[in-house]
């Protein structure tokens, strides 16, 4: 029977990430009369519950900023301020708002609806120059998640046919549809802490989609999730590897070092190929720049999947080109190589909110590979370094399930807000999203468009 | 025409919140010389009483005035007072809306008055749009005060603008070139409804219903309010678009394009629900777009049956700003509609989801010049009102969007502000507002008394109209019409 893709969502508190952005001070000039607790509708002010006479210490993380207790303080007596632990959160590309952001989709699993219009800078560099399209009136428009319609979210892995030469001898390659366009990293910050390994390829098992795994991490306890698993493993081990569980798995990445010779790769995939012969395989690249030996490999069908890798700020590991470029530049390569359509890109690092999974489609990926973002929903604060046994979140020691049940929420909300973005511009399936830059606005070139023409005419006025 | 009535309105709170901390320390031995030279009241001793109170810091304007006669920290003779920067000013405001932009906007609500220059009033802090280009004049320097006010007074100076450009139809002018934008009953109280359109009227200009019905408290100003009709056509109905003089199709909204209103369930109280035939504590989200427009042919339909509902009404077009905006305003025109409103995607809002705020479609600074060069390409733009919306916070603002060829602009969250929003962004569910202004609880929205909010837009309406006014004279011109398409009047600020 046909069933709808749907996503289980919970409530999943961790007191980890309770940390708010303001702190409420209260001073010596208070007389506990309470008036901050009639006009805080937040429960930020409560009375003392061992003694009712006094006021209790401000329940910080309940703050909204709205300063109804502060101007209202008859004595005076009340003062916000930043919250210096959440502005040491994150750093400048992570910064404590996308952290929060994603702390609060992995809590409720919904999307953030907030009142009031946009708070932030008008621009900002990589996904930040980019506005998506949207349709009304002279083209045809969808309702969004609350509506009835069906938006697809599925997007094929692996190869494509470019053309179909015989229908009476069909010999499709293997390909798998995921439901969502967004695959799972287990890798981020080189954690190798067990049990939140475990709990990401356990949300990537319920969401039907694949998580990466290095080679190095695997244990028995991951064995009933193998078809769920994309094992990475460097080149040059790919040669001395043993049996299992190679032979088991659906996707195989090969992680390519900064220099490497093609005779090692091409050995290295024919090693693969007959170890197994259904696995898709995928090229982890650190250069975005494509070069013919790896062209080759694609062309000759000896790989399907192309996986751009970024830094956690979305820069190449060389020429600090953002992940929006990087994308843009393999996809045009791939166009005019007249190969586009026949395998799949995909672009890990950087993905740090909902928006820059449309937006790295745009640019012409056919899914992200979310990593950093997924432990921040398990808590973490992406603090410089990262100490297992001394981190701040606790990673190490959260329970495998609650952590899968936040990542699973936070996925969601993604889900739904790809939903959005795609019934505003009137698509109803991601995979007619990629690519399609004519249906979104780039800074440079609007900020051309509209104004150029204005400055450049008063300057040569003057 | 009678000018409009400004009277000083202070704010409604104990405190206020301001730049810098003001202290005494234990060595001040109330002398009471501050009291005596600060000019700001931020010192002030009780008739019949020994000590000073504690510093009213909101007034005090910092190290600015180190220079003038009465800077109080030098003055004092035990050296007691002591100024610093409120570490609360940054928790106050955003990139868009920074806190100088709200107090400066309070100060104006409250007095009428141009801003006197200690905050910045003109613009914001979000690095690009409007906040990264300026009229290039050389500001007043050898005008004396009797001068400034002799132009900001005059009525040789105009502001006005006519929303009916066709040949056919009523004529509307409205004396400064903005009207209030749509703001549904739900989404903020029926006191700040009023409060609105009390001013409105005040102004003889208009504010809007928003989607969510026409209040029956409204129908004293209904010749200053416009009905909104909007996806979800709540509380639409014959009577409230036969009642107005302007008829508003919101096709979609700036902060959330390509979406439908939002009004979360802990909003939708009994009233709310009544007024939009709608069951109570349910989340109403408004389809998108009109099911039944999907094409130009469609839209005109639809304005063809509002005018055989009420043939005198003006009809405006809401429309956000996708890529082809320009042929939907053609479109528009063709229709029939007299004003396109275009929202952008920097525009306030109830509710929306995050995502739909910076993401989809462009913010309204490329949308004025895009959809303004293509009507004069086509040859219809002296037949149509455009009217900019979706982050036009200040008169500096306005005069941009009317510099880039925008008629005048719609007004939103400003007027909140000037009914002392804080922008604190948590309009969209429980209570509503804190502060009393987007909430529909009962106890709640009795925060605000209407005629004082109304004096308090008025106020701010007041100040701006002084500063286009004064601004029009610096540019040479007599007219805000002049102005439009002007860009050579603008000149891009340098990122610091």
């Amino acid at each position: 029977m046909y069933k709808r893709y749907h996503i289980d969502t919970s409530l999943v508190e961790l007191s980890t990430t309770k940390i708010g952005k303001f702190e409420i001070m209260r001073n010596d000039a208070c007389l506990n009369c309470g008036r901050c607790m009639t006009h805080c509708i937040y429960d930020v002010h409560e009375r003392d519950s061992a003694d009712p006479r006094i006021m209790a210490d401000p329940v910080n993380h309940l703050c909204k900023n709205c300063f109804a207790c502060i101007q209202n303080c008859p004595y005076h007596a009340l003062e916000m301020v930043m919250n210096k632990e959440f502005e040491k959160l994150g750093n400048t590309y992570w910064t404590p708002q996308v952290i929060h952001t994603i702390w609060n989709e992995a809590e409720e699993g919904k999307i953030p609806v907030l009142g009031s219009g946009y708070r932030g800078r008008f621009r900002g560099s990589g996904f930040d120059d980019i506005w998506t399209d949207m349709s009304e009136i002279v083209r045809p428009t969808r309702d969004g998640i609350h509506g009835r319609e069906y938006i697809a979210t599925a997007v094929d892995l692996g190869r494509k046919l470019a053309w179909i030469s015989d229908f009476r001898r069909l010999d499709l390659p293997n390909s798998y549809e995921i439901q969502i366009p967004m695959l799972l990293d287990t890798s981020p910050l080189g954690l190798n802490s067990k049990s939140i390994i475990l709990s990401i390829i356990r949300a990537a098992h319920k969401l039907g989609t694949f998580a990466f795994l290095d080679i190095e991490n695997y244990g028995n306890e991951l064995k009933p999730y193998l078809k769920s698993i994309a094992l990475r493993c460097p080149l040059d081990k790919i040669t001395n590897l043993d049996q299992s569980p190679w032979k088991e798995v659906n996707f195989i990445e090969i992680d390519l070092p900064r220099q490497f010779s093609i005779s090692e790769l091409e050995l290295a995939l024919k090693k693969l190929k007959s170890e197994n012969q259904t696995a898709l395989i995928s090229l982890g690249l650190t250069d975005p720049s494509l070069s013919n030996g790896i062209l080759k490999q694609f062309k000759e069908e000896r790989a399907d999947i192309l996986n751009i890798h970024a830094d956690n700020d979305g820069q190449s590991y060389e020429g600090n080109i953002f992940i929006c470029d990087s994308i843009r530049k393999a996809q045009l390569d791939l166009v005019k190589e007249r190969m586009r359509c026949e395998i799949t890109i995909l672009a890990k690092g950087g993905i740090a909110a909902a928006e820059h999974v449309p937006k790295i489609i745009i640019c012409g990926a056919d899914a992200a590979v979310l990593d950093l973002s997924l432990l921040v929903a398990a808590g973490c604060r992406v603090c410089k370094g990262c100490i297992l046994n001394d981190c701040p979140a606790e990673i190490e020691k959260l329970d495998p399930e609650i952590a899968e049940q936040r990542i699973i929420n936070m996925i969601c909300a993604w889900r739904d807000q790809l939903l959005e973005i795609l019934s505003a511009m009137g698509i109803r399936d991601v995979r007619r999203l990629r690519g399609e830059k004519g249906r979104a606005m780039f800074y440079e070139e609007i900020e051309k468009e509209s104004f150029e023409f204005i400055f450049k005419e008063n300057e040569t006025a003057k | 025409m009678k000018s409009v009535e400004i009277k000083s309105c202070n704010s409604r709170f104990h405190k206020n919140i301001g730049k810098y901390t003001v202290s005494l320390n234990d060595s001040c031995f109330h002398c009471g010389l501050c009291v005596e030279i600060c000019p700001y009241c931020v010192f002030e001793r009780k008739d019949g009483f020994n000590h000073v109170l504690a510093p009213n810091s909101a007034g005090c304007l910092g190290p600015e005035c180190k220079e003038g006669p009465y800077y109080c920290t030098t003055k004092c003779p035990v050296d007691a007072i002591k100024i610093e920067l409120d570490p609360q000013w940054q928790t106050l405001g955003d990139f868009r809306w920074t806190p100088e932009l709200i107090i400066s906007t309070w100060q104006q609500a409250e007095t009428g008055e141009i801003p006197s220059g200690n905050f910045e009033y003109k613009i914001g802090a979000s690095g690009g749009g409007f906040d990264n280009f300026d009229f290039a004049v050389d500001r007043l320097t050898d005008m004396s005060s009797s001068d400034i006010n002799n132009i900001i007074t005059s009525d040789k100076i105009s502001t006005s603008i006519c929303l009916n450009r066709r040949g056919e139809g009523a004529s509307i002018e409205i004396p400064v070139p903005w009207y209030g934008a749509g703001m549904s009953f739900g989404s903020i109280s029926l006191p700040s409804m009023l409060a609105r359109a009390h001013s409105a009227k005040a102004w003889k200009t208009f504010t809007s219903t928003g989607e969510g019905g026409y209040p029956d408290e409204l129908i004293p100003y209904c010749n200053h309010v416009i009905t909104q009709i909007a996806t979800g056509l709540f509380g639409v109905s014959e009577a409230t678009i036969k009642r107005t003089p302007i008829i508003e199709f919101k096709y979609a909204q700036g902060a959330k394009p390509g979406l439908g209103g939002h009004l979360l369930g802990d909003k939708n109280t009994p009233g709310v629900a009544r007024m939009r035939e709608a069951v109570p504590w349910n989340s109403l989200f408004s389809p998108f777009p009109f099911h039944s427009v999907y094409s130009v042919e469609d839209h005109k339909k639809h304005i063809d049956w509002v005018k055989t509902i009420n043939p005198d009404a003006l009809v405006s077009v809401k429309v956000s700003t996708p890529s082809d905006v320009d042929m939907v305003a053609v479109g528009s025109y063709y229709a029939g509609a007299n004003i396109i409103n275009l929202d952008g995607g920097y525009g306030g809002t109830g509710a929306a989801p995050e995502i739909a705020k910076k993401n989809i479609a462009m913010p309204i600074e490329y949308a004025i010049t895009k959809v303004h060069k293509f009507l004069v390409e086509e040859g219809v733009r002296e037949e149509i009102v455009l009217l900019a919306s979706g982050g036009i916070r200040t008169a500096f603002d306005i005069a941009k969007s009317i510099a880039l060829g925008a008629d005048g602009a719609i007004i939103g969250t400003s007027d909140l502000v000037a009914l002392g929003c804080v922008r604190c962004g948590n309009c969209e569910s429980g209570r509503g507002c804190p502060r009393g202004i987007a909430t529909t609880d009962p106890e709640l929205e009795k925060q605000i008394d209407y005629i004082w909010g109304a004096q308090r837009i008025t106020n701010l309406y007041a100040s701006w109209q002084k500063q286009l006014k004064l601004l029009l004279h610096e540019l040479g011109l007599k007219d805000i019409k002049q102005l439009r398409g002007r860009t050579d009047f603008l000149r891009r600020i340098d990122e610091k």
